[in-house]
């Protein structure tokens, strides 16, 4: 505890007015198991909405008798399986880590802004790069395919090159989220570091 | 209830030993609530300006507090202990809001560099003076913010060191930063009211 006389703002900062929030055990029981219940129908959320997609692109290879147009939803099921799995390994919505009484602030923030900037810069390893290979059949599908449906392979081009411009923003909208991230992190270093 | 200085030794079956231990958790939490729970209150408020959302981030910090005496190891006080937990819940609370726009916050450094010029005004009337301090907390990266608070909250400069992970020498420089920033809000205020 501080000796020093307080400080006027100390006084009016532990003088402010609480309203005394109290929760028994038996409260704080229930509402852990409820914030767990949370995140896991926000996960069976997440897969549902991945399984339905997959079943979009099942269903559409069915319906269509197209072999490169079959192998791109083949390779679209399996590219959003892989960044199911990599989302469910990296980001899946989670309870706070049970060190949080160990680890000091900084340390505690340097890790969960690592982990933030992990996440966001390999982007186009875990996220964008395994759909490449089933967008990249469908793009090819739709250039070699404009001509018999008496469509101007320029139109085709221009459809692909905005798929393509999608990808590159997003990209480049991470990477800048990870820079930020970085510029925070080597803060709490030099923090850190500074005695 | 008990101290947490005193906690009784560990029972050697397995099956006693987990009731022990949520015997131990629930105890040194009610402990911990019934020291702290103005001390968290204050802080979440600093942490979260919507009257909602700073009642779930409470709390969020309560269970975390109560999940975190499972593994609570005496190597600190209680009190640095309850700190480190709500300041890091508190922490990941703010890191949420600003992943993309860092500059949103300020360190003390700036605060100190550009003093808010309707302060005076602000500190005029004691309510006014607090909401203005708390607009201002809010304002700051996390580890300022933890460090302002805990010198607040009346903690001293190795608690605080414990608590945020900065060096005794970094605490002081951010310690006096705070104290020019406050008497400057204060001394302001002062005048303005005479």
């Amino acid at each position: 505890m501080n000796d020093t006389p307080i400080n006027p703002m100390q006084e009016l900062w532990q003088q402010q007015p609480v309203e005394g929030t109290h929760m028994s055990i038996d409260e704080i029981r229930r509402r852990a198991s409820k914030f767990e219940r949370r995140i896991f129908w926000r996960n069976i959320r997440e897969y549902v909405a991945a399984g339905l997609s997959a079943s979009l692109f099942v269903w559409f290879s069915v319906q269509n008798q197209n072999t490169l147009f079959r192998v791109a939803c083949g390779l679209m099921i399996v590219g959003l399986a892989y960044v199911c799995y990599q989302l469910y390994r990296r980001a899946s919505a989670r309870s706070l880590p049970g060190d949080l009484g160990t680890t000091n602030a900084l340390q505690f923030h340097r890790a969960e802004l690592e982990r933030q900037r992990d996440f966001v810069g390999h982007i186009w390893r875990w996220h964008l790069g395994p759909l490449v290979p089933g967008l990249a059949t469908f793009g090819a599908m739709a250039m070699l395919d404009a001509r018999a449906h008496h469509v101007h392979p320029w139109v085709a081009f221009f459809v692909n090159l905005f798929f393509v411009s999608v990808l590159v923003l997003a990209w480049k909208f991470n990477a800048y989220a990870a820079r930020c991230l970085q510029k925070r992190i080597d803060e709490l270093y030099t923090a850190e570091a500074s005695e | 209830m008990i101290a947490s200085e005193a906690i009784p030794a560990k029972p050697t079956s397995r099956k006693t030993g987990e009731k022990w231990g949520t015997q131990v958790q629930d105890e040194l939490y009610e402990e911990a609530a019934s020291s702290f729970s103005s001390a968290l209150e204050r802080l979440a408020r600093a942490y979260e300006a919507d009257p909602d959302h700073r009642r779930d981030l409470l709390q969020e910090i309560h269970i975390a507090l109560w999940r975190s005496f499972a593994g609570f190891d005496q190597r600190c006080s209680l009190r640095t202990w309850v700190y480190r937990v709500a300041h890091n819940v508190g922490a990941s609370h703010v890191a949420k809001q600003y992943r993309t726009r860092p500059e949103a916050l300020v360190g003390l450094e700036e605060l100190e560099s550009f003093p808010d010029p309707h302060r005076r005004e602000a500190a005029a009337d004691r309510s006014i003076a607090l909401n203005k301090l708390l607009e201002m907390i809010q304002k700051l990266k996390p580890l300022d913010r933890d460090v302002i608070l805990s010198y607040l909250e009346g903690l001293d400069a190795e608690e605080i060191g414990e608590i945020t992970g900065l060096s005794a020498r970094n605490v002081a420089t951010k310690i006096h930063r705070i104290k020019n920033i406050l008497a400057h809000f204060y001394n302001e205020g002062g005048r303005s009211r005479e």
